[in-house]
């Protein structure tokens, strides 16, 4: 027995010896680099753009790391994940840009030269820039953009733009080479009827300008551009001689980057473009993007040497022990999208008002934000956060955490048993379990489910859901996971309650009916004139408000974070996330020569 | 062979081509082909329960496939174009008449042919699980015959300890802390992420694989060498012929190896074979955290999607190799025990 015991001390100190020298190597890993030349304010001095060197980006595997149905734009059904792959293959018509010191962003022409709007809102006319070449030296002109935005709309791919296109104008002169090589792209079974009314509302003006012909004023389609796929343009000519399969895994387009290898959500290889329209630029010579399962092993292989930047690393945890390394780079985006519970009013519980009213004084954000995200999230009480468009930090009457108030109604209504379901991942299920204990704490009884995100969209789908954490909003509130799809009461993915007189939501669209809050947010993009949409948006958040349909917490942006010496608009200069994570202008990402 | 030589063996079925005459009528035969009998049906009912399963999932797959905001026509498309508006019965049959005639059908996300998905998801989990087999039992064999011939000794209880250790620990947590020692550690010894065809050079390949392997293995080893130690230190002690061979004079280490070990590589093949499912179930996980795709990442990938063609031939592959693995496991025993191979235990 002593014996035994003595042996078992051996191991430990063989372990014990064990993780000692592994800290030690670890640290002084860690601390090789040293720190980077500072001004004297203490701010990081970085010299012009160094081109050169080679970029490897790591990417959550289950978000912008999937892209399962290929890179073709037309039939991807994950273009507004893939963000980081767009912009470097395709760049894209216009570009969202950080703002000044890093606040706000703006929509900016990047391979259009602008665009204008109709004096009655209805026609967007386009215009691209001249002298732009796909890669495989063929036009960048009005006739691709035309051929990519029919195929976009119309190639049942999930991530299709939907537009409210005025199809019932004169049927266009187009050229029968145009329509055979058109048709031979889209699917066999495509609706020839839908497909002509949109080769009717969307028209080549000249060489270099296209007109998009709406039957009702759309005050954000311009703003949804650089998270759709509309934006992206690829080459006709190259996707006849390749076919479709090989087009959509090596896409060709006119961005700043070409593809060279791809196994699909994987790993994709891609190398400058030598002839990008714009000079100097890409400053990288090659870009990789590799799929990575998770914060913890994403942080991992950045340490490892496997990569050189992470692009949404959401962990608090991860994100603070990246900050306290001298090796790494950490830069918060600007939030725009803050958690919210969804409560489902079309059936008890959240069918009475009083039940959501006492979620609203149950819960406790703050008290999430302080324990959970070191208080950097930014707390909200509306579907946006600071970094979005139209965001006001209060809401009028909006119901403030009180416990004993809340615990009164659950009384009142005789008790309160909620199943609170979120998609399993560590942040979320972290929040869940602060709200349970929060709610608990007034009466509530509380389940937890926490689930894929696939079985979690099928709840919504099926209605079989009471209460769930999920995000909101986005950089433009009406532009893709915006408050349309979470309030909207048509939207699969809303709690709000369905117009009277519909039984449900395919009902409500076959009889034209709506909710007010279907007309506010129908009024939100009705208009072009941004101070007039601002005041619709505070009417809805009220109404959202009033009638307690969901309470809202804090914003938290994932964090970009990057190896010393990495720069670019996206990585060391935020932008606004469009929706989850913030897009990377990757022609202009450079990396020091000493950190390559 | 003369024409005298041909009309005896016509006579005598059981000597019908010679050797393999004999073989296949060993008894030996009628068992792999009672077994291999046995195994159809038995794969069958498993194609039909997934089928079940994958039916009674929550939610709707052409829901999920045409996006958040698809209207119920398009949702309605999505439905015909993946046949679901067809009975389940005539689904299920036609699936399996697929499958009989090498038509494993069409991935509904990737929009590619099954079988080309599993061209490529089959190599890298074949060879981490294979990989993952022969080290774990190449190391556990050794160790354990070193552990118990000396039981109690100082090898033998530094090995316990460090084996509960490795046992204590999912292979999840291990993959990561291996990749913390040598991927982040010792930077560059060994990549994080990703896998390298053999196509593309041996050490290439087997550089990606090392991690991948050894944090599927060591768990396995671990247990492994566990249960024969035991097994063995068992048999040493009580066995009648163990004493018997002592009497005789054998050494310990001869007694071991010819006597006690043959014995007990009864219990570790049973282990073995029910083991092959989990080491399979693992690399779900394993191929996950290295960003590898091979069949449990497709798999994984394909649930969340709802692609069913993907799911159901994935799960069918996972439930045929552990249907296999215990034939082979059953055969073993006849081969190593006749009274198992002419039915009397």
């Amino acid at each position: 027995m002593k014996s035994s015991v003595r042996g078992g001390r051996s191991a430990v100190r063989l372990f014990g010896t064990l993780a000692v020298a592994l800290s030690l190597v670890v640290a002084g890993t860690a601390c090789a680099a040293g720190g980077q030349p500072t001004d004297e304010n203490g701010n990081v001095e970085v010299g012009d753009p160094q081109p050169g060197g080679s970029l490897t980006v790591l990417l959550d595997a289950g978000f912008a790391g999937g892209w399962a149905t290929g890179l073709d734009p037309a039939t991807s059904n994950t273009t507004g994940a893939n963000l980081p792959q767009n912009a470097a293959i395709f760049g894209g018509l216009f570009t969202l840009e950080p703002g000044e010191d890093g606040e706000g962003g703006q929509i900016v022409p990047n391979q259009a030269e602008g665009y204008e709007w109709s004096e009655d809102g209805l026609t967007l006319t386009v215009t691209l820039r001249d002298g732009i070449t796909f890669t495989d030296g063929t036009p960048f002109n009005a006739e691709a953009v035309l051929w990519n935005w029919i195929r976009e709309l119309s190639s049942g791919s999930t991530g299709a733009p939907r537009i409210d296109l005025n199809t019932s104008l004169e049927p266009p002169q187009l050229d029968q080479a145009f329509l055979d090589d058109l048709f031979a792209a889209l699917p066999e079974d495509v609706d020839r009827d839908a497909l002509n009314g949109r080769l009717n509302a969307i028209r080549v003006v000249d060489d270099l300008t296209i007109e998009m012909h709406l039957n009702a004023v759309n005050g954000s389609l311009i703003n949804g551009f650089p998270g759709a796929n509309l934006n992206l343009i690829a080459s006709p000519t190259a996707y006849k001689e390749m076919g479709a399969r090989t087009f959509s895994e090596k896409p060709v387009g006119a961005g700043p980057f070409i593809v060279t290898a791809n196994t699909q959500s994987q790993r994709l290889e891609l190398e400058k473009n030598p002839d990008y329209f714009k000079d100097g630029l890409p400053y990288l010579d090659a870009l990789n993007f590799q799929s990575a399962a998770g914060d913890q092993v994403l942080y991992q292989s950045l340490l490892a040497g496997d990569g050189q930047v992470v692009e949404g690393l959401s962990s608090v945890t991860l994100i603070q022990e990246a900050r306290n390394n001298p090796d790494v780079q950490v830069v918060l985006g600007t939030p725009t999208s803050p958690y919210v519970i969804q409560l489902n009013t079309r059936k008890p519980p959240f069918d009475d008002k009083r039940a959501r009213e006492a979620i609203y004084y149950a819960t406790d954000f703050a008290a999430i934000n302080k324990g959970l995200f070191n208080d950097e999230g930014e707390m909200s009480q509306s579907f946006t956060a600071s970094g979005g468009l139209f965001w006001h930090d209060t809401v009028p009457g909006y119901r403030e955490y009180d416990p004993e108030k809340a615990a009164e109604i659950v009384e009142e209504i005789g008790g309160l048993t909620v199943r609170l379901g979120t998609t399993d991942i560590v942040t979320a299920r972290s929040v869940t379990t602060a709200l349970q204990t929060q709610w608990e704490e007034a009466g509530i009884d509380v389940q937890i489910d926490a689930e894929p995100l696939g079985d979690v969209i099928n709840r919504f789908l099926a209605g079989d859901w009471d209460a769930l954490l999920q995000t909101a909003g986005a950089w433009d509130p009406s532009v893709g996971i915006g408050v349309g799809v979470r309030f909207g009461s048509t939207s699969p993915f809303s709690g709000a309650p369905l117009p009277e007189g519909a039984a449900n939501a395919g009902d409500a669209i076959a009889q034209g009916l709506t909710t007010e809050l279907d007309d506010m947010l129908a009024a939100a993009i009705a208009t072009t004139d941004d101070d007039e949409r601002f005041e619709v948006y505070q009417q809805i958040s009220k109404y959202i408000s009033d009638e307690a349909y969901a309470p809202f917490g804090m914003a938290f942006s994932p964090a970009q974070v990057m190896k010393k010496g990495v720069h670019g608009p996206g990585l060391d200069q935020p932008i606004p996330a469009l929706a989850v994570n913030q897009g990377v202008l990757y022609d202009r990402v450079w990396i020091e020569e000493s950190a390559r | 062979m003369t024409s005298h030589a041909t009309a005896a063996t016509a006579a005598r079925p059981e000597a019908r081509s010679g050797a393999l005459g004999r073989v296949a009528g060993s008894p030996l035969a009628r068992l792999i082909t009672r077994r291999v009998l046995v195994a159809i049906p038995l794969l069958l009912a498993i194609s039909l329960l997934v089928f079940v399963l994958l039916e009674l999932l929550p939610g709707d797959p052409a829901q999920v496939q045409a996006g958040m905001d698809a209207t119920p026509e398009e949702v309605e498309a999505v439905r015909r174009r993946l046949g679901l508006d067809r009975p389940a019965p005539e689904r299920y049959l036609s699936w399996l008449f697929g499958v009989l005639t090498g038509n494993l059908g069409v991935s509904s996300v990737q929009q590619k042919p099954v079988t080309e998905i599993l061209a490529t998801a089959l190599p890298p989990t074949i060879e981490i699980v294979a990989l993952a087999f022969i080290v774990s039992l190449v190391v556990a064999l050794p160790v354990a015959l070193l552990a118990a011939r000396k039981p109690g000794g100082f090898f033998d209880r530094t090995i316990m300890v460090i084996s509960m250790a490795l046992l204590a620990i999912p292979n999840y947590v291990l993959a990561l802390l291996l990749v913390l020692i040598f991927a982040v550690a010792f930077r560059g010894m060994l990549p994080s992420l990703g896998y390298v065809p053999i196509s593309a050079g041996l050490w290439p390949n087997l550089r990606t694989v090392i991690l991948p392997v050894l944090a599927l293995s060591i768990p396995l080893m671990a247990f492994y060498a566990r249960f024969l130690r035991g097994d063995l230190v068992e048999q040493i002690n009580s066995a009648d012929y163990v004493d018997t061979a002592r009497a005789k004079g054998v050494g310990s280490w001869r007694i071991l190896w010819q006597h006690a070990f043959r014995n007990s590589s009864f219990g570790l093949l049973t282990i073995v074979g029910l083991n092959i499912g989990g080491l399979i179930g693992g690399t779900v996980i394993i191929e996950q955290i290295f960003s590898i795709r091979g069949l449990g990442m497709e798999m994984l990938q394909a649930l969340g999607a709802r692609d069913i063609a993907v799911v159901q031939i994935c799960v069918f592959i996972f439930a045929a190799v552990a249907i296999a693995a215990n034939l082979i496991v059953d055969v073993l025993y006849a081969v190593l025990d006749p009274r198992i191979r002419y039915g009397r235990n």
